[in-house]
């Protein structure tokens, strides 16, 4: 079911976001150093220091391993979600609408695991890293997690016909946006022939239809609406999240395309929001499979179901080789998971943030107002927040 | 060796052993102790008849407890179809030929649906919508349960 109910609507601001930039190779770093270093970053930006932290809020490493290695002296809540990351924003802004915490520090570290690099696997000490439960089934006739994405995107070629130019759009749209972007992992041009060109993984999907495994984190500030416009950076104020679930969330046993978290995640924020598509400056559709951006395009309803690549195409701007909506809304202007980094929401986030306070450098949407962030995928982790600059 | 042993026959240790990574418990043990005696065995509710799976504990669809896993005819239609270009190791696997990986909808239930690989056929054969029946095959001495096209050669 869904309700329209929304106390905390503007109650709850973003008040900073940062990021030490992502490298698509390993570093000789562990993840709490990343971790580390975007919460110090974020908290110096906002003039916060340790002592002014009353949350945290992180998937690894866990918050308390965050609170003793940045000595914050005391918190009155914490949590560690799973990933995406609108999970954590949803459990922070929680917390500081509740009055359980004022200020969380919220972080994510994107780190390259052994089981997606064979390069990540040759440090040994990332052997007992994560981001979230380990795959658990590692046998070949598994359609769990990734392989889900890539079973799904072969019954959308089914059911649309598509050819697989339409997933190339969104590889390249994410490329040509993180050229602009100097903290993302892959900044060379990618063109649709290389894209068609690329090896296949698991077909239909080729390399360039995969997030890129990085390391780097991002970090939060996120208060009260109250606490927020006394700190130096504009706040920005969470209209709506939603974190949308339906009974059938196994990947083989989801009843179709037209029937999984995203369609719950939209209605719900259309239920509790004030604004929608027709009213948003910059769209942040989550791409850690090309397949995912296709249909959360299709399901936010910027068209019908199996046109989103025609969708893309009729939006594409040639001159910056990149989709710009109607001429003016662009799509992941980061880079995204394909070509920033892997990040699992917390980049389209940070980036949502930048926008509307104005910081974006070179990216910025002009007079950016409001953004919507669709993150996470079909099954258990689709979720979405609207934001407006206060 | 292996096709001698019956499911019934293996501990609790065994079954552990034996399916290593795939999440044995009291949910699931029944489902894989059939795979030993190349049996599908499938949830369905005592009360209300409704097939599951993955194995749950309690019927979704009227939440009795009474839930025993029964085998299935193992025919159905393709419903999903991936090929692994690569993926985890297991022996016999080899993605030079890419690995088909399909998901079933069986002919017990609409929307009940199972996945595993597909034998026997070229992969340009193997498409959504073709019919297959079940079949099984052997890896690590245990047995797995396969799929082959319905109207192969």
């Amino acid at each position: 079911m869904i309700t329209s109910r929304n106390p905390l609507r503007d109650r709850v601001a973003i008040a900073g976001a940062a990021t030490t930039g992502f490298v698509a190779a390993n570093t000789a770093r562990s993840q709490a150093s990343l971790a580390a270093e975007a919460c110090i970053k974020v908290l110096r930006e906002c003039g916060l220091g340790a002592e002014d932290v009353d949350g945290i809020c992180g998937s690894a490493p866990s918050a308390p391993h965050v609170q003793a290695m940045l000595g914050i002296p005391e918190v009155t809540w914490f949590a560690n979600p799973a990933i995406p990351f609108v999970n954590h924003l949803a459990a922070a802004v929680s917390a500081v609408a509740s009055g359980l915490c004022e200020t969380v520090l919220a972080y994510h570290a994107a780190y390259r695991l052994p089981w997606n690099t064979g390069s990540a696997w040759k440090d040994p000490f990332r052997r007992d890293s994560g981001v979230g439960p380990k795959p658990l089934n590692r046998q070949p006739d598994s359609v769990a997690g990734s392989v889900g994405y890539t079973a799904w995107a072969s019954r959308y070629l089914h059911e649309f016909g598509t050819p697989r130019e339409h997933f190339g759009y969104v590889a390249v749209n994410d490329r040509t946006n993180a050229a602009a972007n100097p903290a993302a992992a892959l900044r060379t041009p990618l063109t649709m022939e290389d894209y068609l060109g690329a090896r296949m993984v698991r077909w239909p999907l080729c390399l360039y239809d995969m997030d890129i495994a990085v390391d780097g984190a991002d970090a939060f500030i996120i208060t009260t609406a109250e606490r927020a416009r006394d700190l130096p950076n504009p706040p920005v104020l969470v209209d709506a999240v939603a974190l949308g679930m339906t009974d059938k969330n196994d990947e083989d046993q989801a009843p179709g395309l037209e029937a999984h978290g995203q369609q719950v995640t939209v209605r719900a924020l259309k239920a509790k929001s004030d604004f929608w598509i027709e009213d948003c400056d910059v769209y942040f559709p989550y791409d850690g499979f090309t397949i995912i951006t296709l249909n959360w395009i299709e399901n936010a309803g910027w068209c019908g179901r199996g046109e989103a690549g025609d969708f893309l195409k009729q939006h594409w701007d040639a001159a910056s080789n990149r989709v710009l909506i109607d001429g003016r809304i662009p799509i992941n202007p980061h880079g995204g998971s394909l070509s920033e980094g892997g990040t699992q929401g917390s980049g389209h986030l940070r980036e949502a943030v930048h926008q509307l306070q104005g910081l974006a450098g070179e990216r910025q949407v002009a007079d950016a107002q409001r953004a919507i962030v669709t993150a996470g995928g079909f099954f258990f982790n689709a979720q979405g927040v609207t934001l407006h600059r206060g | 060796m292996s096709s001698d042993r019956s499911g019934t026959d293996v501990s609790d240790e065994q079954l552990l052993t034996l399916f290593a990574g795939y999440g044995v418990d009291h949910d699931t043990a029944a489902h894989l102790r059939g795979r030993l005696t190349r049996q599908l065995l499938v949830n369905q509710c005592a009360s209300c008849g409704h097939w599951h799976h993955p194995p749950r504990p309690v019927c979704p669809e009227c939440w009795s407890f009474e839930v025993t896993a029964r085998p299935v005819a193992g025919t159905g239609t393709i419903h999903l179809a991936v090929f692994l270009h690569q993926g985890p190791p297991a022996p016999g696997v080899d993605y030079s030929t890419p690995y088909p990986l399909v998901t079933v909808e069986l002919d017990e239930q609409p929307g009940l649906r199972f996945s595993a690989t597909v034998v026997g056929s070229a992969n340009e054969d193997i498409a959504i919508g073709r019919r297959v029946r079940l079949d099984w095959i052997e890896r690590d001495d245990v047995p797995v349960p396969v799929f082959r096209l319905e109207d192969a050669a």
